[in-house]
């Protein structure tokens, strides 16, 4: 990934800064993805967009699924549900725009005392898919996309990137 | 004699040094046999959770009552239990700030002192499965925590005042404390968690007075770390032989986060002086990623039984239950020594309801492998296990190393979860069998490549998990777990009954012919011990994956529990599981413990009405 060397390694950041930092590392990402990516793909280049076709996803929403579930289930619970303790996603991607969960997921949270979201600014799988984890969490909110592992729409697989 | 004098005569010599270690294991042992109190978190060194009170009986059972609670004012998963020494109090502990709080029992639970630890919240990020904490262990008027953040402290029970506190590890690369420590002789026994960061497994002694480390055997590596000498450290009753295997069955270097964590429960054997206890999954749940020269290699020690010499660390013998992890089958669960005869033999057994779906049957003097027979029917992974080798027969079409990276591998039985988790069960000497509350849920696996990160999450699979198959007639449709009477002998199940969650909360049997145990409903529930036929239940506020405790005061018997629905099982079953047999989109059929229960710690301390006892 070409991004990774620009991202910071200092911890006191600014959330504002890291927010800008993981919006160009996310389009970076995305203009990575579109030059890869038939012209079908158009419609995932927006956080958030994504396409569901019986049942099976475009690319980025797939990314979005396989980030979600290496680094956000373990506490957001299996396709993005919710836990005993953390909230269901899919409502939260319902009444929060990309920037309000681009700004959560790089700065975390601090609710109170022992209720603690990490900022995952210093993880670049998780920072340049943040685009991607918006559109899945969007197409599960939507209703059209069930849960488990969806697979990709036929013609559309781009290159995996670990 | 004060502690002081104690600490300095047991620096002037050898002799001292093992007098104060005999008075320390005394004092924690001469406690639990009193079947009034409950002292350690399992009830014996043994494992047992069996209590020898009678006056709660099967008769009687459904007169029980509640007389008090307590609410801890935390959030999130309550696992352990409390513990009463006979000082009219109780001692309870909470998951992440892990606070401590001792409870008059003569005066419904009114608080005598609380403790609050000051700690790095960012220790929460790298707690996998929530930030439970399995407990308090007390010995000779000292309570002992892990703290969540890696600091081992020694509380003065009296005062709640902090005596010592040791550091057990590093939560920058992963390492969190959340088991219950055990004291043996002049000892605090401690393990680690993290194995989903990538850590090195570690069980360490620290002193009872001090706090100061006496030794630490890494669970990989080379042997002096390990503390094995494979000249006399046997495996399946033979020496190892071999130098180094748990360096040399590895890919370079993978050893150094190689997991294999030990954060269940440890037990100990007075009479052999040995402690026991598992190691939790290698490293990355990516098999592919643990292969040596392109073929399957043992990445060991993890999920192996290790036999240790408290005094010095040292490994007597070690049995890898499954070499070459495929399916994150975590071998911490506990394991109970219990005499057992066999074929007209008297032996020193060790029984593990375990992850793997086996329940397994080992000797204890030397680890050989006496039974492994399956105990949740639906378990696929393996066929059998070979008696000769003590290793799996594994089924291909449920390998994931076999179907290969990038893909998904349904339907295996049992899931990550394993058959049983941390949920401690319970021997009852009186029937012989072992009692416990376990999981019905399969699991699709699929490997990736992952790259190691100090500090971040090393798993490389995504699961899916599924309500298990019922095989048995009569099962409840669509049941996530049961509570099962096992037979460690016969390896048989004698009796079991559904649950429609997984059965998350140790078991305890008492002399009054009752088992109890909790669900992840809320409920408390008293079964027959013979039948498994329900005899009382009663709805606590939350979830329940605490375990259950017994003691008596002043002539009453009470039984304890905390609720606070969480740990792995709030996680993975809040929203329901999937049902296979639906399409993609379409709604769930099974109920997710979101309906039933929200979070919230509380105890919860019952006993019979005054006029019945």
């Amino acid at each position: 990934m070409s991004n990774k060397q620009s991202r910071s390694k200092h911890i006191g950041i600014l959330s504002i800064a890291v927010l800008a930092l993981s919006i160009t590392t996310a389009s970076a990402d995305d203009q990575n993805a579109d030059n890869q990516a038939p012209s079908e793909q158009q419609a995932s280049q927006e956080p958030g967009s994504f396409i569901v076709k019986d049942g099976k996803v475009d690319p980025n929403t797939y990314q979005g699924y396989l980030t979600y579930t290496r680094h956000c289930q373990a506490c957001h619970g299996p396709d993005a549900m919710g836990s005993s303790f953390a909230p269901n996603l899919a409502t939260a991607a319902e009444r929060r725009s990309f920037e309000e969960i681009a700004t959560t997921i790089a700065g975390g949270l601090q609710i109170q005392p022992g209720r603690v979201m990490p900022s995952f600014a210093e993880d670049p799988s998780v920072i340049s898919n943040i685009g991607n984890i918006y559109s899945y969490l969007k197409a599960r909110a939507s209703g059209e996309l069930g849960r488990g592992r969806p697979k990709v729409i036929e013609g559309m697989q781009n290159e995996e990137e670990g | 004699m004060l502690p002081e004098t104690r600490f300095a005569i047991a620096t002037i010599g050898l002799l001292a040094i093992s007098m104060a270690q005999a008075q320390a294991n005394e004092n924690q042992l001469e406690l639990q046999q009193n079947p009034d109190l409950w002292a350690t978190q399992l009830g014996n060194y043994q494992g047992h959770r069996y209590s020898e009170l009678d006056q709660i009986t099967r008769e009687n059972v459904e007169q029980l009552q509640p007389e008090w609670q307590f609410s801890t004012g935390v959030l999130r998963g309550h696992e352990g239990g409390p513990l009463y020494v006979g000082d009219g109090r109780l001692y309870i502990h909470t998951p992440f700030p892990n606070k401590v709080f001792a409870l008059d029992l003569e005066d419904e639970g009114r608080i005598i002192w609380s403790y609050e630890p000051d700690q790095d919240f960012r220790v929460i990020p790298v707690m996998c499965c929530d930030t439970v904490n399995r407990g308090l262990a007390y010995a000779d008027g000292k309570l002992f925590l892990g703290q969540a953040d890696n600091t081992l402290i020694a509380l003065d029970a009296e005062s709640g005042e902090l005596l010592w506190d040791a550091n057990n590890g590093d939560h920058t690369i992963g390492e969190s404390n959340t088991m219950s420590p055990l004291v043996v002789h002049d000892k605090v026994i401690m393990g680690i968690s993290g194995g989903e960061f990538g850590i090195r497994g570690h069980m360490t002694a620290y002193n009872v007075e001090t706090g100061e480390r006496e030794w630490r055997g890494y669970s990989n590596g080379p042997d002096d770390e390990v503390l094995i000498d494979p000249e006399t450290t046997l495996m399946m009753g033979e020496p190892i032989g071999e130098s180094d295997l748990g360096v040399t069955t590895w890919p370079e270097g993978e050893w150094e986060r190689g997991g294999g964590a030990p954060w269940g429960w440890v037990t100990y054997d007075p009479e052999l002086d040995l402690i026991y206890y598992g190691t939790g999954n290698p490293g990355t749940w990516n098999p592919e990623q643990r292969t040596v020269d392109g073929e399957p290699a043992d990445n060991k020690w993890a999920i192996t039984v290790f036999a240790r010499d408290p005094n010095n660390g040292e490994v007597k013998w070690v049995y890898q239950k499954v070499p070459f992890d495929e399916w994150d089958y975590d071998g911490v669960n506990e394991n109970q020594l219990i005499d057992v005869e066999i074929d007209g033999e008297q032996r020193k057994g060790l029984a593990i309801i375990d992850r793997t779906g086996f329940g397994f049957l080992l000797d204890r003097e030397t680890g050989e492998l006496l039974v492994a027979e399956k105990y949740a029917a639906e378990t696929n992974w393996a066929s059998h296990y070979d008696m000769e080798t003590g290793r799996p027969v594994v089924n291909e079409e449920f390998s994931t190393y076999t179907q290969g990276v990038d893909v998904n591998t349904a339907d295996i039985c049992p899931t990550a979860m394993g058959a049983k988790n941390m949920q401690p069960s319970s021997y009852s000497p009186d029937t012989g069998l072992i009692y416990a509350g376990i999981n019905r849920i399969c699991m699709n696996y699929e490997p990736f490549e992952t790259n190691y990160v100090a500090g971040q999450p090393y798993v490389g699979a995504t699961l899916t998990m599924m309500p298990a198959p019922v095989e048995e007639e009569g099962g409840m449709e669509g049941r996530m777990g049961s509570f099962i009477a096992w037979d460690p002998v016969k390896g048989e199940v004698v009796w079991e009954v559904d649950e429609r969650f997984a059965v998350w909360s140790g078991a305890l049997t008492t002399a009054g012919n009752v088992a109890f145990y909790g669900t992840l409903e809320g409920h408390i529930k008293a079964v027959d011990i013979e039948t498994g036929e329900e005899l009382w239940r009663f709805k606590t506020p939350s979830g329940i994956i605490g375990n259950i405790n017994t003691f008596r005061h002043n002539g009453k018997q009470y039984i304890g529990v905390l609720s606070g629905v969480g740990g792995w099982a709030g996680i993975g079953l809040a929203a329901g599981l999937e049902n296979p047999e639906d399409g993609l989109g379409a709604v769930s059929a099974f109920s997710g413990l979101d309906e039933y229960t929200k979070l919230g710690g509380i105890l919860t301390v019952f006993a019979l009405p005054d006029s019945s006892t």
